[in-house]
């Protein structure tokens, strides 16, 4: 009886000491000092699961820059502390994420996730609480337009969309490449996955091509030689592959063991520093779309300072993640404010040259059109920019 | 800190609650362990939003049509695996639940694995409290009444329970339909938080997660699982701070309750006016009799 | 022709794969009675072990075996120790050691995201060569060959202790009965550390050679729930049932995918197992299960 009642008295203890240590604030990230003025920006993502290294990735850019513009004085005068929070690729955890952020911590505005299921999830709490969100690589059309087609006013994108990026695929297969006959392998439990797919083989038979096999598989297979058997079968020119790194690696590997030697082609879910430690032999002559050149001269400041500060070659995500920080700091700048709703305002209409290329934000769809791709090739385990490339 | 937050917080954990409420009534009264019934929460939240989208619904009927088509998935299911062994019927569960989630991965009708946005966003905290209270007391009435006890006599000893005549497939199979309707429920309340709906919002991790808490709170007990969801929805909040850390606390916390206190929080034990007073007049000192029913004695 | 044999070794591949990480369930459960839900942490640490071992301590293959497998194997022990022992000391129902075995798993995935190991992905060095063999038209990975063979070596050997040894004897007639063989005499205690460490070895060997074959990350423990499947399809407690449950699991499996689509190939797995449970519970080859009045 007496152990009970201990138990419960520990447990009672336990629970309210930690309500109180989680009022207190947030440890801080970036140096706000004696400065009475902090604002605080949010960033939501994934540090844990399986995208983790590009969540982690994206949280040390914003971090990076942020340092700098307080080094240099602040933005509008004031130090900016980044709170940064883990969905752990969850669209729930996402949901309290945003909630605390935007209540709690007082975040004037959200960037990140880099999962179109997160960023969707997300918007009811944005409009609620009236603060604008940058995500950095979802790309489903659906982050910024709901269903029923009109504009989700607090959800903006630094990254091009589903659509975009599987007609470029299929237009650079088609017109540039030449192949007519493609097979595709996707990851059916994943919507970027069949976002892409989608899109792709739309464009691709649109131009004439043949798909001559689709085949899926799930989320966290790791052997892929029944469904490549039966592209081999099929005798594809080209495979699309529109899917996570991890998975390309394994596919690729396998594919090329299988005696497949027809081109691999992919999307913005390619590019990493392990997909090449991983596979570099069978992604050998490999293309896919990418959001810029990594060899573009424009980029190369930031890649060193980030190598050199966090000792990681920078992923995708870091790129994005440096225009969705320009953006909003070219938004903050443009409505002279850190009032959540005039920085959407000014977001609206925001132009920005990134390093991913010309950013500007359409007040019809909050995405930035036009922006071009780029086409990267693997040649002897190295990304080799080949060309900018838009979608007709 | 902030009511905004805290509200999001409380809601989640009403929604749980609803969920490990149905299971509690499976697991902790009937005795039958399910690794599944985050299938149910899915065919629960699918359903209600083909309520309100389709068809139209307003939301409590809705709702009510989501945990009709929950149950009646389980009364399918039941059928097919309510005859196995214990740990056979947990396997049985586990393998139901994860079919469904990857059944909706290829549906196309309800957006497959790349979900369903655009789901109206009904549920408030008022909605998940009354729903909850509804649920805590019919529940409590279920239990207190003979069939409750039918129940708790399944649990402790299913042959014996099957020779004094009670029908115990019969009742097994109500325990797992209200709890399959609990689930739905909170399924269709989640969807229209979130306004948004992914079959992996309904993995096995969360089967998992709805039987800890029902066995973190207590078998036997409402007031534990009532506990027990509030707390294990808040606390991760609240530890946001130690984001990578979670899991493992998470994991070893799991086993640290395993091993010196299983019967959970409460064993049990109901937190009602009588009890209460009970307790207080036992504190001084004395070293009262066991009044816990279920738990480990098995 | 050859697209139909070329499947029949993927499945082959694959199900031996299923195969060395269903024994380990089928052994534990033997013994104990419950499905040991831990074992896909243990075969995750065994190729972490072996990885590190290749690389930052450059052993050769042979050395970083063993040292996976024995590795595991004492981690398995120490898991039963801790986390297992105190409820079979009181005479827990079984639910309570799978949410043990649960809240193992979950510990390990993540304390190996949390350390500096993190979350990504790592590859072996390609010990063995890639280029495949080609047999008729018909692709063998070297590694399977490799596979094949060890995982066979293994289990004959695990057969041949278990049927030839004294040990042996006492495993055998501790899972028949394990009250029974304590009042005979036979050290229950010491025999179920040494199923539980024969079942952390088969883990450590089955994590380095998965972890050789595709890569290691800390969620393998996710795929061992379709080697879980293949051991209840071939019975569990049965150890040769593991083995041709495994291997076909992972030829359906692979035909399903081929030839029907590839997007039921999860599914399959599921509806096979929800279809043996419903039909034949015990599996192909289980040992009949007597309800404990």
């Amino acid at each position: 009886m007496k152990k009970r009642v201990v138990f419960l008295f520990v447990c009672v203890i336990l629970t309210l000491g930690l309500t109180l240590a989680g009022c207190t604030p947030a440890p801080t990230d970036t140096a706000a000092d004696t400065e009475p003025e902090v604002v605080k920006v949010g960033w939501i993502g994934s540090l844990t699961g399986d995208q983790a290294v590009w969540g982690t990735c994206e949280l040390n850019t914003v971090k990076m820059l942020f340092d700098d513009i307080n080094a240099d004085g602040g933005l509008l005068g004031k130090q900016i502390e980044v709170i940064g929070y883990d969905t752990r690729g969850d669209a729930t955890e996402a949901v309290n994420a945003v909630r605390r952020l935007t209540s709690q911590d007082k975040a004037v505005a959200v960037i990140g996730p880099n999962a179109s299921g997160q960023a969707i999830s997300i918007s009811s709490v944005l409009e609620e609480m009236q603060v604008p969100d940058i995500a950095t690589v979802a790309t489903n059309p659906k982050v910024t337009i709901g269903e029923d087609g009109s504009i989700k006013p607090f959800n903006f994108r630094v990254c091009f969309i589903d659509p975009y990026q599987g007609a470029v695929a299929a237009g650079y297969a088609y017109d540039i490449l030449g192949f007519r006959k493609a097979a595709v392998l996707y990851d059916v439990a994943d919507d970027y996955s069949q976002g892409l797919t989608e899109f792709f083989e739309k464009y691709f038979i649109e131009k004439g091509g043949q798909i001559v096999a689709k085949e899926a598989f799930k989320f966290g297979d790791v052997d892929f030689r029944p469904q490549l058997s039966k592209i081999k079968d099929a005798g594809p020119e080209v495979i699309f592959m529109p899917y996570f790194f991890k998975e390309v690696a394994l596919s690729s590997e396998q594919a090329r063991q299988l005696g497949i030697d027809a081109v691999l082609m992919g999307g913005d879910g390619w590019p990493s520093e392990v997909l090449l430690e991983m596979a570099k032999d069978y992604v050998e002559g490999s293309y896919f779309v990418n959001h810029l050149d990594f060899d573009d001269p424009d980029v190369q400041d930031f890649k060193a300072a980030y190598t050199a500060k966090y000792n990681l070659p920078v992923e995708l995500n870091g790129y994005l993640a440096y225009d969705a920080v320009q953006l909003l700091v070219h938004a903050i700048e443009k409505a002279n404010s850190f009032d959540p709703v005039e920085i959407k305002d000014a977001l609206e209409t925001a132009q920005v040259k990134g390093i991913t290329g010309q950013i500007n934000i359409s007040r019809e769809t909050h995405n930035p059109e036009g922006k071009d791709a780029a086409i990267i090739k693997i040649v002897d385990g190295g990304y080799v920019f080949q060309q900018k490339y838009s979608a007709q | 800190m902030d009511w905004f937050y805290i509200k999001g917080i409380l809601i989640l954990s009403g929604i749980n609650l609803m969920a490990v409420l149905g299971l509690s009534l499976l697991t902790g009264f009937t005795g039958l362990f399910s690794f599944g019934h985050a299938g149910f929460m899915a065919i629960g939240a699918y359903v209600t939003a083909m309520g309100t989208i389709k068809l139209g619904l307003p939301f409590v009927p809705a709702l009510l049509l989501g945990a009709t088509g929950a149950a009646m998935a389980s009364f399918f299911i039941g059928r097919l695996t309510l005859n196995l062994k214990g740990d056979y019927f947990c396997i049985a569960t586990l393998g139901f639940g994860e079919a469904i989630r990857l059944i909706l991965d290829n549906v196309q009708y309800f957006g497959g694995a790349r979900g369903w946005p655009g789901i109206p966003v009904s549920t408030n905290l008022t909605t998940v409290v009354i729903l909850d209270i509804i649920g805590i007391a019919v529940l409590a009435n279920l239990i207190r009444s003979r069939h409750g006890r039918n129940f708790k006599a399944i649990r402790e000893e299913e042959m014996a329970s099957q020779t004094i005549g009670i029908n115990v497939f019969r009742y097994k199979m109500t325990a797992l339909m209200i709890s399959a309707a609990y689930a739905g429920i909170a399924g269709g309340l989640l969807g229209h938080y979130l306004g948004f709906l992914q079959p992996k919002m309904f993995q096995f991790v969360k089967s998992t997660e709805l039987t800890i808490t029902v066995i973190f709170g207590g078998l036997g007990s409402i007031s534990g699982s009532v506990i027990g969801a509030l707390v294990l929805t808040s606390l991760p909040e609240l530890l946001r701070t130690f984001a990578i850390w979670r899991l493992v606390v998470y994991g070893a916390a799991v086993v640290f309750i395993m091993i010196t206190r299983p019967q959970g929080l409460m064993g049990g034990y109901e937190i009602t006016p009588t009890n209460i007073k009970k307790l207080f007049s036992r504190l001084p000192g004395s070293v009262g009799k066991k009044q816990a029913v279920g738990g480990d004695k098995k | 022709m050859s697209g139909f044999f070329q499947q029949l070794i993927n499945g082959l591949s694959i199900g031996s794969v299923y195969a060395l990480m269903a024994v380990g369930y089928s052994l534990v459960y033997s013994i104990m009675n419950f499905s040991n839900f831990a074992h896909g942490g243990v075969i995750m640490i065994g190729a972490y072990i072996g990885f590190f071992a290749m690389t930052a301590f450059e052993m050769p293959f042979a050395v970083a075996f063993c040292l996976a497998a024995f590795g595991t194997g004492l981690l398995a022990v120490v898991i039963e120790r801790v986390a297992y022992s105190p409820l079979r000391k009181r005479n827990a129902p079984f639910l309570y050691f799978i949410i043990s075995a649960m809240g193992v798993s979950i510990f390990l995935e993540n304390i190996i995201i949390a350390s500096p190991i993190g979350p990504t992905f790592r590859t072996y060095p390609r010990v063995f060569g890639t280029t495949p063999f080609i047999v008729a038209g018909v692709n063998i990975g070297r590694l399977d060959v490799m596979m094949f063979v060890i995982s066979a070596v293994s289990l004959a050997l695990l057969i041949f202790i278990i049927e030839k040894t004294r040990t042996g004897m006492g495993i055998r007639a501790s899972a028949y009965n394990l009250r029974a063989s304590a009042l005979m005499g036979v050290n229950t205690d010491r025999i179920i550390l040494i199923v539980f460490g024969l079942g952390g070895l088969l883990a450590g060997i089955a994590g380095i050679l998965f972890g050789m074959k595709y890569t290691v990350y800390p969620q393998i423990g996710n795929i061992t729930l379709k080697s879980f499947i293949a051991a209840v399809f071939g019975g569990l407690g049965s150890l040769p049932g593991a083995v041709i449950g495994s291997i076909l699991l992972g030829i359906i499996e692979t035909f399903t995918s081929g030839y029907l689509s590839s997007q039921f190939r999860d599914l399959i797995a599921f509806v096979l197992l929800i279809f043996i449970l419903v039909i034949r519970p015990r599996g192909l080859m289980g040992k009949t299960t007597e309800d404990k009045a």
